[in-house]
């Protein structure tokens, strides 16, 4: 549906040029609910405002239901009025001047995706039905709240254009508990009507619960693009696994095929390496698992000394010291404690291996204590 | 990183058809560069201009700089403008103060007071002043020479220091409003902090809020300055009858020189030239000073609330002085034009003259005169206004929505008639007229001239007014229109034309009023056929028909009262919301 091949885009500012997307090539299918997600400045609106056709691009090509709507060679340039799209906004953007109604009708009526006006009507109620603000359909659009504007906003996209849906953060304006109502909720409305959602946002939890497949960027560069429970368990980066939970890293070195030292013993990795090459290991709290029985395994087994915890109800978060380093661990109870010393094992499964020479990589080493402290929980 | 380099051919597509309101937005701009070429082309040439028959050469600079005559009128404008600056910051300082920062009651009426202040023309003031004050008609020297049986008249309206007195009263409104908002913007935890720490309230006010409020004030005063030195109106209704001249007036008269003596364009273009240099580096100095103000401000966050000067009885003091205030620049002026409107010659109010009130003077006043005026005065006042908006709103949709390299210049553009005095532009505009496009357009001695010249001088206040509630309007309001496929000119007409209309409608009243009331501009312009109302009470009073000057000031200000009413109505709306 939307296939975007080395697209860059630059912007002038004061003191030259700065690069918000390089060379970027994204692909998504009809019906995909495709997420963009990435930090802030990483260039993930720029992407999704280049698609809508707000931004020009620098170069490369964009191509809409196969048809090119931007393009550096030849040059080509279909406007946003033209592309056939909904839209949601960050900030919702519904018009303050007019109701609720004629917010949704505006576009219908003298857009360029005009339909014949007896149509209109029917069109406007069917999409505020959607959302269910058909019975607000008169109500000035200053008198409504938050989450009824993102519902107007919603409505109006989907009136315009249900086939492809383009939303810039529609969610971070709401509060956390109206968040996750909605979000299932959109992702409900885009399946059943069978949208092609492109979706920008900054949260990995809201990223993870509705996408089909996630693009992770960074500095305006794709780092991964996958299903959420591939991005999440086999991260081809340091930075992605980062990116979407806290992790407890290590540097190491490889002594056999599937065996490293690491600064607290020797672990088992499931992914083999060259024995030899310097790496980076990473396993998440939650992979910490509490060994009762230590005589029936052998292996990853961690001799570790209690340190504080935190109970937040459905879970306890807590840190461990093994042989001076600091781990945090996440689990449903606390490890039983013998005079302050815990037995813990990580699966060879949960450990992410990465070769140490990438230097962005390392970043995420430094420094060693604080680091695993602050990404806790 | 050869498909890099060939980028700004893919952007290319789009250069060849840029925004339809950059276009329109920069056709004021040709026009405006258009005026300073034309008057340094003119300042150039001696001779017979426009013909063979000239030489170039530097010449009317060497003639400007070495006459001692020029050297006096500098002299009385350099006086005149600091008076001017004087007399108004007396006023407008304290009222500022007592509004901004003490518990005086009536803000809204102050407000009200000072608005009302704006729109009533520095002519009407002078008018008014003239009969007051002026060393052989004023009633007020003929009052104080039989009370104390003086041998003249001790108070002289037309000296340069009278005539700042008022232009003062008439720019105190103005010295109000940016003052005010320099103590709008100040902390007030900083005067807290000195009080706290034992300082008395005058110690408080000298050491502490001045010197905070200086770089605001210091950037008052130039503006101001500025103004004032090139300020026509109230030097040509007071001192060109007395023979006091100022650099506008000097101006004035080379151009249309009196007794049929032939007109010195290359001085006067000479003189237009030196000036606008004067004016800009004023304004570049204006922005200067505006900038470094800011190093004072402090962050004030969400919980900020000015804790206001209890005032007390003295608040009745303050209103005092308010009222006063409003005596002597407006209620006392219009009063005496309103006398004089209905007597048959000047003589001091008393109530052996009650008696002789009459409307001789409507009766003598060239009725077919007055509607030519009314019919060009009308024209102007529709079309201006409507040509400045629509201009002003391209311009700012350009700075500030756009991304095109022009914007900075439209930018700076758009400002440039703020350094541009009108009269300058007026004397650009006449040779224009007469030595540029006078062989093929008829322009020159017809109102569209006169309407091309409001149009760029009105720019500055509109483009300014509009930007800032353009920059108000969130950029996804207008990106959410052209996603849902509405075009850029039916978005601006469906979506920012509604939101702006606040703005609009003021912008468009204030724009009305002003053209209404010009004089500076039709004066230098007006021919027999183009000649507006302004420019019919200019050329009374300048021919020494006083009472008919009055007579028709009087029917101007009746005519215009409900749009006064309605602009001091839809004023007073929209501060309330904001209180």
């Amino acid at each position: 549906m939307i296939s975007v091949r080395n697209l860059s885009k630059d912007f002038l500012v004061s003191g030259g040029k700065v690069a918000a997307l390089r060379n970027l090539d994204v692909e998504v299918s009809e019906g995909e609910f495709f997420v963009i997600v990435g930090a802030s400045g990483s260039g993930k609106t720029t992407l999704l405002r280049c698609v809508a056709g707000l931004e020009v691009p620098s170069g490369g090509e964009i191509r809409i239901a196969d048809q090119v709507v931007s393009s550096d060679n030849p040059p080509t340039w279909i406007p946003s009025q033209q592309r056939r799209f909904g839209m949601v906004f960050q900030s919702y953007a519904v018009w303050p001047h007019l109701t609720v109604y004629d917010n949704v009708a505006l576009p219908l009526r003298e857009g360029a995706q005009r339909v014949p006006r007896n149509q209109v009507e029917a069109r406007v109620r069917e999409a505020l039905c959607l959302v269910q603000m058909e019975k607000l359909a008169e109500r000035s659009a200053t008198l409504l709240s938050g989450g009824q504007q993102q519902r107007v906003a919603l409505a109006r996209a989907i009136a315009v254009s249900s086939k492809l849906l383009l939303m810039d953060e529609p969610l971070s304006n709401l509060d956390a508990r109206l968040r996750e109502e909605v979000r299932g909720k959109i992702r409900e409305l885009a399946k059943h009507l069978g949208s092609t959602v492109l979706y920008v946002t900054h949260d990995q939890v809201e990223a993870m619960a509705m996408s089909d497949k996630i693009a992770l960027m960074q500095l305006g560069e794709l780092l991964q693009v996958g299903a959420p429970m591939e991005l999440y368990h086999h991260p081809n980066r340091a930075e992605v696994a980062e990116f979407f939970g806290s992790v407890n890293w290590l540097r190491g070195r490889m002594i056999q095929a599937c065996l490293a030292e690491t600064p607290i013993g020797r672990l088992e990795v499931q992914k083999p390496a060259a024995p030899g090459e310097e790496i980076l290991l990473g396993f998440r709290p939650e992979c910490i698992s509490i060994v009762e029985d230590r005589s029936a395994t052998k292996t990853n087994v961690l001799q570790a000394t209690l340190g504080s915890s935190t109970f937040l109800g459905d879970q306890f978060v807590y840190s461990v010291v093994v042989q001076d380093r600091l781990l945090v661990g996440k689990n449903r109870t606390l490890p039983r404690c013998n005079k302050g010393e815990v037995c813990l094992r990580v699966d060879p499964a949960d450990v992410m291996v990465f070769p140490a020479d990438n230097k962005r990589g390392m970043a995420v080493l430094e420094p060693e204590h604080s680091r695993a402290l602050g990404t806790a929980g | 990183m050869q498909e890099v380099l060939r980028l700004p051919r893919a952007l290319s597509t789009r250069v060849k058809m840029p925004s339809p309101f950059l276009l329109v937005a920069l056709l004021p701009m040709g026009l405006i560069l258009i005026l300073v070429a034309v008057l340094f082309w003119v300042s150039l040439q001696r001779g017979v201009i426009g013909t063979a028959a000239v030489t170039y050469t530097w010449e009317n600079y060497a003639v400007i700089f070495g006459d001692p005559f020029v050297y006096r009128v500098s002299v009385n404008t350099a006086i005149f403008a600091l008076s001017t600056v004087f007399f108004a910051l007396l006023i407008g300082l304290p009222i500022a103060w007592m509004t901004e920062r003490t518990t005086i009651p009536g803000k809204v009426a102050i407000y009200s007071i000072m608005t009302l202040g704006l729109l009533i023309p520095g002519i009407y003031t002078a008018m008014g002043w003239t009969f007051i004050a002026h060393p052989r008609i004023g009633f007020l020297n003929q009052w104080l020479v039989d009370l104390f049986g003086l041998e003249s008249a001790p108070i002289n309206i037309a000296t340069p220091v009278g005539m700042g007195f008022v232009q003062g009263l008439s720019l105190s409104a103005l010295a109000f409003i940016l003052t005010a908002q320099v103590f709008r913007a100040m902390n007030p935890s900083l005067e807290e902090a000195a009080t706290v720490h034992g300082m008395g309230f005058l110690g408080t006010l000298w050491r502490i809020t001045l010197p905070l409020a200086l770089p605001g004030i210091l950037a008052a005063i130039i503006y101001m300055v500025t103004i004032g030195i090139a300020t026509f109106d109230i030097p040509a209704i007071i001192g060109l009858g007395n023979r006091i001249y100022m650099l506008s007036t000097f101006v004035y008269l080379k151009a249309h020189p009196p007794d049929s003596g032939l007109p010195e364009y290359g001085i006067t273009a000479s003189m237009g030239t030196f000036m606008i240099s004067v004016a800009v580096l004023l304004t570049c100095w204006y922005g200067r000073v505006l900038r470094q103000g800011h190093r004072f401000e402090v962050v004030t966050g969400k919980g900020y609330r000015p804790t206001l000067i209890e005032l007390g009885g003295w608040g009745i003091v303050g209103w005092g002085f308010i009222l006063f205030y409003a005596l002597i620049s407006k209620v006392l002026p219009l009063l005496l034009l309103a006398y004089a409107a209905f007597t048959p010659y000047l003589a001091p109010p008393s109530w052996k003259m009650m008696g002789q009130l009459s409307l001789v003077n409507y009766y003598n006043i060239d009725w077919e005169l007055i509607m030519r005026g009314l019919k060009n005065t009308v024209l102007l006042v529709v079309v201006v206004p409507v040509v400045v908006m629509v201009f002003s709103f391209c311009i700012s949709w350009v700075v500030v929505r756009s991304r095109s390299q022009w914007r900075y210049i439209l930018d700076f553009g758009a400002f440039l008639p703020h350094a541009l005095p009108e009269v300058i532009m007026a004397v650009g505009a006449l040779l224009l007229g007469l030595f540029v496009v006078g062989n093929f357009l008829p322009l020159y001695g017809s109102v569209w001239l006169i309407a091309m010249v409001y149009v760029i001088a009105r720019l500055a206040f509109a483009t300014r007014a509009i930007n800032s509630s353009l920059l108000q309007i969130h950029r996804e309001l207008e990106e959410a229109a052209y996603a849902a496929g509405l075009s850029t000119v039916r978005t601006s007409w469906r979506i920012l034309f509604p939101l702006l209309r606040p703005t609009l409608l003021s912008v468009w009243i204030w724009t009305t009023l002003l053209v209404y009331r010009e004089l500076t501009v039709a004066v230098f312009l007006a021919s027999h056929q183009s000649i507006t109302l302004p420019a019919i009470i200019w050329s009374y009073w300048f021919g020494g028909g006083r009472n008919e000057a009055a007579a028709v000031t009087l029917l101007m200000t009746v005519a215009v009262t409900p749009l006064i009413l309605v602009f001091w109505w839809f004023g007073r709306r929209s501060v309330l919301p904001s209180q």
